[in-house]
């Protein structure tokens, strides 16, 4: 995934989240979008390829605050991929600009209802070849 | 100005065949293809030689697999494509013919989707990375809409299975079905896959064929087909995602061109008697049935417990079993869908008829993602 001719062939990178925590202040990792320079689309995950809203080519990157909003959530009961062994909980998050993102969610399934405000942390990454680690979403104390 | 298929020479499908949806088998796809095409053409009472042009809808075969099978029906060297486009492989094909015999190009055409399952499907990656693609598979995608539409409208899990417990009953009915027994809600509520979806609320992909014969007026003239059996297409619509950060870009895209579709038929949602849409997971029967406006958002649930969408209801949603009991092999699917409801708009849908059936809806999407309607008129 990291390899560097990925990272040329889609110009921003294939980071998707900072690696280590917080940035400055007590903040939860920020995300990796993109932002389109033309007509001001804000998406994740981030690529150059072109905008998906107007297709111009002028794409920057941009930090999505990793606080946001469930939206909605599930325990995956039976996953055929052994890399992720079920269970476990996947989530929809929205983000600041509209943001929403798919992803893993560390916490107990009653502690999730639609709507509750939600925040990311950084995990140790288990499966190969994925760096050393990766991003979670929980509920935010 | 552009055309709609409704500007072009009436179109009408005046055969339909299967080979039954079935689990994984050891049977070649040949095998499966060439029963549902032989059964169409003697359904409509044609020989091959007057099928003007093919069109083979698979998703999962590989490339061109469809000359190696009509090759045995007697090679007679008309025009023949593959298509390719998801689960909506079938209905794309079934528009591009429609839109062939329409034109006037050909007065006689062969859709016939088939298929067999294989695992992992190959995609070639994008080179765009994600996030959480490997934990996010259909299932989890549709568990994650039904937690988010439970939520909104106050409904309870067992509510949605209600849609499979119905479309089992269907199946049941349907001699071409993958799954064709009865299911109790507490059988349907256990096994669970992600979230509230069980496995008998999801899609058993399986294998199978499909094939329809499409023909114009002239076509059908000279070749002396039945025109009483004949059930015309009244409209064809197309579309693909939009860009934005919907949680539920299937039902949106859906709900747009399933409007396409009824406003150029002519005709409004409530006309519908019989609906086939892409229920490849419980709650999308739901969803996609709101986004036709036969009813309104939220009021699925309270009508499905009335039995408004049963066989014998005001509109029979799925009465094949839809993708949840007659199965899903990928590219017969769609073909499938107009097939069946060919023969609910016949009456001859033994077993399983909606009374009274003139007008049905033929809805799909495909991963990516497109959605194609059909409206068939008797």
């Amino acid at each position: 995934m990291r390899d560097t001719a990925k990272m040329m062939q889609t110009g921003l990178g294939d980071e998707l989240f900072q690696p280590t925590g917080a940035s400055g202040d007590s903040a939860p990792p920020a995300l990796y979008g993109g932002r389109c320079n033309s007509c001001g689309y804000v998406f994740f995950p981030p690529q150059s390829y072109g905008c998906e809203r107007c297709g111009s080519t002028k794409i920057d990157r941009t930090e999505l605050d990793g606080r946001g909003t469930l939206i909605a959530s599930a325990v995956v009961h039976r996953h055929l991929d052994p890399a992720r062994p079920a269970p476990f909980i996947v989530g929809s998050m929205e983000l600041e600009r509209r943001v929403v993102v798919r992803g893993l969610i560390e916490a107990g399934q009653d502690a999730l209802a639609p709507g509750c405000p939600m925040e990311t942390m950084i995990v140790a990454e288990t499966r190969p070849d994925r760096g050393s680690t990766d991003i979670r979403f929980r509920p935010a104390v | 100005m552009v055309k709609i298929l409704g500007d072009l020479s009436p179109v009408y499908v005046v055969g339909i065949g299967f080979h039954p949806y079935q689990h994984a088998s050891d049977t070649p796809y040949v095998a499966l293809g060439l029963q549902a095409i032989r059964e169409a053409l003697t359904d409509a009472a044609i020989a091959w030689e007057d099928v003007q042009s093919s069109y083979v809808a698979t998703a999962l075969l590989g490339m061109a697999a469809g000359r190696p099978m009509l090759r045995h029906l007697g090679a007679h060297g008309q025009p023949l494509v593959h298509i390719e486009n998801a689960s909506a492989s079938g209905s794309t094909a079934f528009r591009h013919a429609c839109l062939e015999v329409g034109a006037g190009i050909s007065d006689v055409a062969l859709v016939v989707g088939v298929d067999k399952r294989t695992s992992p499907v190959f995609r070639a990656p994008t080179g765009v990375p994600s996030l959480a693609d490997d934990a996010i598979v259909p299932a989890t995608h549709f568990a994650l809409l039904a937690d988010e539409y439970c939520s909104r409208h106050n409904v309870a899990p067992e509510d949605v299975a209600l849609v499979a417990v119905k479309n089992h009953a269907n199946g049941a009915l349907n001699p071409n079905a993958q799954r064709r027994k009865v299911r109790t809600l507490e059988e349907v509520m256990t096994r669970p896959i992600a979230g509230t979806l069980t496995a008998l609320q999801c899609t058993p992909i399986g294998e199978g064929a499909a094939a329809v014969i499409v023909a114009s007026e002239e076509g059908i003239r000279r070749l002396g087909i039945d025109a009483g059996r004949a059930v015309r297409v009244v409209s064809s619509a197309a579309g693909s995602e939009k860009a934005g950060n919907q949680t539920n870009p299937d039902t949106a895209l859906s709900a747009e061109i399933m409007a396409q579709a009824i406003r150029e038929a002519q005709i409004g949602p409530r006309d519908l008697d019989v609906i086939e849409v892409h229920d490849a997971f419980a709650i999308e029967e739901l969803l996609y049935a709101e986004a036709t406006g036969i009813c309104e958002q939220g009021e699925f649930i309270p009508l499905l417990k009335e039995g408004a969408f049963d066989i014998g209801g005001r509109c029979a949603i799925s009465a094949s079993g839809g993708l949840i009991a007659m199965g899903h092999p990928i590219g017969p699917t769609g073909v499938g869908q107009v097939g069946e409801i060919v023969r609910q708009l016949r009456g001859e849908a033994t077993g399983r008829q909606q009374p009274g059936a003139r007008t049905g809806l033929a809805h799909m999407v495909g991963i990516g993602a497109v959605c194609y309607v059909h409206v068939l008129q008797k």
